[in-house]
């Protein structure tokens, strides 16, 4: 070995080494220099987790303050996953507590397998969990790695299924509430599904705890750096009385128990009875809108949604054998109003100067309009007949030549023309009212521009494009395409009953703070227009509607037969004609008659007259508001068979 | 020549009293790199002593005394003039190997999958492979200073006697050893003047033999995954490169002035595994950002250099072959430890010489740079 090559080489290895020190500093410009703000920024998120729980729901209760929906402490299991992170352990703990707890395993899998759910979270896997399950749990807490068992507020309702489709169900939220909300909810939190727990989610849901805690690299909670202390949700005072809601409730389920044991006689072919699917309840307070009592049936036990509802019971509810018992039918229903529907023609046919409140009128039993021949329900000839008389006995013929005269002045292209259209639009029908809950339906005032468009869409099922004169005559007493539903009807005749303005429906009357009860909003009336009406078109059309239920010939007089006389009750019948289906029951009723407090509307599907299921349920209602006992009506024919 | 003549005699006086001509910047820059590593060590550890409910200095203290023991270590070595170790090398050889046979034996013991240590008494561990680092130094370094030229026979029985105690330690298995080992034997080769070609077939023999020990299944899983994390980053998600990420967030974390010291967010958290011993860089990194850790570099970087230099003033090939010998192994060292914290070297457990909490490690570079002082007192001789 030569020294000039050893000198070499021990230069070489100089280099090299001052090659090394040169990488290290330079790897260490780039991560600490460099890149090091966006290492100091994931050190942070490292380090640091928040941790989110619900605050207490708030309370949902009626006008005097009973409780309709309030929060239960339950006993839930649940997981943390931190602590059996171990996926060996993990199998065997969930093997062991599904069987502990009558679960299936693949529940518990699935639910501690979501990823989304903030790892620091305890996982719940069960609610409602027996006393001495649990202590078997803690007894062997060393075979249970994770598994604890804590408090967990639930939604409780006291009334079992009271109100159900106003109050709504809650839920855990789904991946679409989750990217529609904008804000801090987080997978597994409970929030509103419908009704108004969705409607107020914002109110009821109050704001969260947020624990921020600083964690260690195996996941443990080493300290907690802030808490923001939840606040609880506000409680809704609602305008429902749940003495009234009870009352509508049962007279609707009850009415229809009833008519279900009917025959329908208009089936000359077989002994059929009546279906009477189902049907709803409306009652409002006329002079603000605010609603009393709101009842569909069949209804459903919010209660089971509490703990995510079982796929067998959410099959059975969405299974069309059982006529759908989540749909609101008092807000989605949509049907024929028939001749509760008079009411519009007669405000038109009084405007438009065809009728004055007191000019009468000829009914033959049946109007020749065109060539063709409408005649009365049951072919009945009323005689001479006006206004008033017309609303009692529901002389259809006195709205025929309403209808019928408008459509000359459309022909005419004369102002004045589409006036029963106008009113309904005015009266709120063919558009939604705005009550915040159960996803509502427009309705359908059909006029010469709808059915123009739905030719054009489709001329092969609608070959007609022309408002005919017939169309214009079978709207005049709420037949042929016209379609409301019942919260529209009630508005439109508080309405009425209140000398001509109409409201917008509300539920919520007052949003307090859950724990000092200061009134955070107190909700005000909303009106939204005012409809002129002559105190002489008012009286005599009062006149029509009270005959309905104390005129001999009224088409109500035996279903309010039981109900007392000094009480006074107006009201109108409706009995709707669907094509392939039994006729839809209506009636609507307010009292007392000269300045109304109560307005309310029954319509029960597949259930005959109006006066048969509909005015007994009014009837029973109104009973209730009185204080009276409640009494069954066995389907009270109207006098004649005709509506 | 006069001049010529009285610098001669005046090296010759100076020689005289060898314990004068120490290397005091070398000394100095261990010295302050020591202090500073007790510092980490303290500062990296008490957290999750304090977590455990042990005396938070436990880790400092026990440092201090491996220290001190260091010192007194090193005046050993150096007052025991290496031609004298020289001499002796055959059997020192022959303790070596016995020492890593008896390791692998009942006798020895196990730590992490690794069996490499031997259990004193006071819960001390005695690691015989740190140790064979620094007597493989002073054996090759005799062998092949005695051979004047250095042909392939004398090439081919080098590595014969290399490759007994590489093969010993990867038993245990111990890959980071081995891998210092390799270090030594290839800086101490080329300086000994193998052909440049017999050079890089050694280190594809190297590579081939690490790719080799992956494959064979030698090491554990967890340690292949551990050596290969840096490669396929997004291999896994929460294990070896999730260490190796926090490792560099850590790092990062510190940025250009750093936390201050006992201030490391990610350090006091303890996010960082082994981080009194394998990973104290990342402590540094966070506390004293690139200010402390490129002083840290410097340092390490002056005590390289210093030994560096004195392979060229050694009165002998020995005393240069065991120069370059330790600085192999101690650059090694730094740019396996210092460049696994930072995702650029695979993840051994290779210690920061001086800084990282260890006796066996710790005592074995104070001894290396006893033996490298110890040449450099003997350089006019």
């Amino acid at each position: 070995m030569t020294d000039q090559l050893r000198e070499k080489r021990i230069g070489i290895v100089g280099v090299v080494i001052i090659a090394i020190f040169l990488t290290l500093i330079s790897r260490l410009w780039y991560l600490q220099v460099a890149t090091g703000e966006e290492l100091a920024l994931q050190a942070t998120s490292n380090r640091v987790r928040v941790i989110q729980e619900e605050a207490p729901r708030g309370r949902i209760l009626d006008i005097n303050g009973n409780v309709i929906v309030d929060n239960r402490i339950t006993k839930s299991i649940v997981i943390d996953r931190v602590q059996l992170s171990n996926e060996k352990r993990k199998k065997e703990v969930i093997k062991k507590l599904s069987k502990v707890l009558n679960i299936d395993s693949k529940v518990v899998e699935s639910r501690i397998a979501d990823q989304r759910i903030s790892p620091y979270k305890p996982v719940p896997v069960a609610i409602d969990v027996p006393f001495d399950r649990i202590q078997y749990i803690k007894e062997r807490q060393n075979e249970f790695t994770g598994v604890d068992a804590v408090p967990l507020p639930v939604r409780r309702y006291p009334n079992g299924n009271l109100a159900a489709h106003l109050v709504g169900y809650v839920g855990e939220i789904n991946d679409e509430e989750l990217s529609t909300r904008k804000d801090d909810y987080q997978l597994g939190e409970t929030i509103g599904k419908s009704g108004i727990e969705l409607a107020y989610e914002n109110y009821l849901r109050g704001e969260p705890s947020i624990k921020k805690v600083e964690i260690d690299v195996k996941g443990r909670v080493l300290r907690q750096i802030s808490y923001k202390e939840p606040v609880p949700g506000n409680d809704l005072i609602l305008s429902i009385d749940i003495g009234l809601q009870q009352v509508a409730e049962t007279s609707l389920a009850r009415q229809i128990e009833i008519t279900r044991s009917v025959q329908d006689t208009s089936d000359k072919t077989k002994f059929t009875k009546f279906k009477a699917p189902g049907g709803s309840v409306v009652m409002v307070d006329p002079n603000n809108g605010f609603v009393k009592a709101l009842a569909s049936f069949p209804t459903f036990n919010p209660a089971e949604f509490v703990d995510g509802i079982p796929t067998p019971i959410w099959e059975e509810l969405n299974d069309p054998k059982n006529a759908f018992p989540l749909n609101n039918r008092a807000v989605q229903g949509l049907y024929a109003p028939a001749s509760t529907f008079k009411m519009v023609t007669a405000i038109a046919g009084n405007n438009t100067g065809i009728i004055t409140p007191y000019s009468t009128f000829n009914d033959t039993g049946s109007l020749k309009v065109s060539d063709r021949e409408f005649k009365n329900a049951g072919k009945k000839a009323n005689g001479v007949i006006n206004l008033s008389s017309a609303l009692t006995v529901s002389s259809d013929t006195f709205f025929y030549n309403i209808g019928s005269k408008l459509w000359s002045l459309q022909y005419k292209q004369k102002p004045g023309g589409d006036a029963i259209q106008d009113t309904a639009r005015e009266f709120g029908f063919g558009s939604v009212t705005g009550l915040p809950i159960g996803n509502e339906s427009k309705g359908r005032i059909p006029d010469e521009e709808w059915k123009q468009k739905v030719h054009d869409e489709n001329p092969e099922a609608f070959p007609y494009a022309q408002w005919l004169p017939g169309d214009n005559v079978n709207t005049s007493v709420g037949q042929g395409d016209t379609l409301v539903t019942p919260i529209q009807l009630a508005m439109a005749y508080s309405t009425f009953a209140n000398g001509g303005v109409l409201y917008q429906p509300q539920l919520v009357s007052e949003i307090r703070e859950s724990e000092s009860k200061k009134v955070v909003k107190k909700i005000k009336p909303i009106p939204i227009r005012t409809i002129e009406m002559s105190e002489s078109l008012v009286n005599s059309m009062k006149d029509g509607f009270t005959g309905v239920i104390s005129n001999e010939k009224g088409t109500a007089r035996n279903a309010f037969l039981s109900f007392p006389t000094n009480i006074p009750v107006a009201g109108k019948t409706g009995t709707a004609e669907v094509s392939g289906k039994q006729d839809t029951s209506l009636f609507v009723g307010f009292t007392p008659i000269k300045k109304p407090n109560f307005v309310a509307v029954a319509i029960v599907e597949e259930a005959g007259f109006g006066a048969g299921t509909a005015a007994p349920i009014v009837k029973r209602t109104f009973e209730g508001v009185y204080g009276l006992p409640v009494t069954d009506v066995i389907f009270a024919a109207p006098p004649g068979g005709i509506d | 020549m006069p001049i010529a003549k009285t610098l001669h005699q005046a090296k010759r006086q100076i020689s005289a009293k060898p314990w004068k001509q120490i290397d005091v910047i070398l000394i100095s820059a261990v010295a302050a790199i020591s202090v500073l590593g007790c510092l980490m060590i303290y500062s990296a550890s008490r957290s999750r002593l304090g977590e455990l409910g042990i005396s938070k200095t436990y880790f400092l203290e026990r440092q201090i005394g491996f220290v001190i023991i260091g010192f007194v270590l090193m005046g050993i070595v150096m007052s025991v003039d290496y031609r004298k170790m020289r001499d002796v090398s055959p059997f020192l050889y022959v303790g070596v190997i016995a020492m890593l046979v008896l390791v692998l034996s009942p006798i020895g013991s196990s730590v992490n999958g690794t069996q490499g240590w031997f259990n004193l008494p006071g819960g001390f561990g005695l690691q015989p492979s740190e140790f064979s680092k620094f007597f493989l130094i002073i054996i090759l370094a005799s062998y092949i200073a005695a051979n004047e030229q250095f042909h392939l026979g004398a090439l081919f029985k080098t590595l014969v006697i290399a490759a007994v105690p590489i093969g010993l330690v990867l038993l245990q298995p111990d890959l980071g050893t081995a891998m210092v080992l390799c270090a030594i034997l290839i800086g101490m080769l080329s300086v000994a003047g193998t052909k440049g070609r017999y050079l890089l077939v050694m280190m594809l023999f190297a590579v081939v033999g690490v790719v080799g020990v992956l494959q064979l299944g030698v090491l554990k899983e967890y340690q292949v995954e551990r050596l290969t994390g840096f490669i396929n980053p997004s291999h896994d998600t929460q294990g070896i490169t999730y260490n190796l990420d926090q490792s560099k967030t850590t790092i990062g974390n510190g940025g250009f002035s750093g936390k201050g010291l006992f201030k490391g967010e990610q350090t006091n958290l303890s996010y960082v595994p082994e981080q009194h011993t394998d990973f104290i860089f990342t402590a540094i990194g966070e506390e004293l950002g690139f200010i402390g850790s490129a002083t840290v570099l410097v340092l390490l970087g002056i005590i390289a250099w210093r030994i560096w230099r004195i392979s060229r003033a050694a009165p002998d090939a020995a005393g240069t072959l065991i120069c370059i010998g330790v600085v192999s192994m101690f650059v090694f060292h730094v740019f396996e430890n210092v460049g696994m914290t930072m995702g650029i070297m695979p993840i051994t457990g290779i210690p920061l010489p001086f800084v990282s909490y260890g006796g066996s490690a710790i005592l074995l570079m104070f001894m290396s740079i006893g033996l490298v002082n110890n040449i450099y007192m003997h350089r006019f001789e």
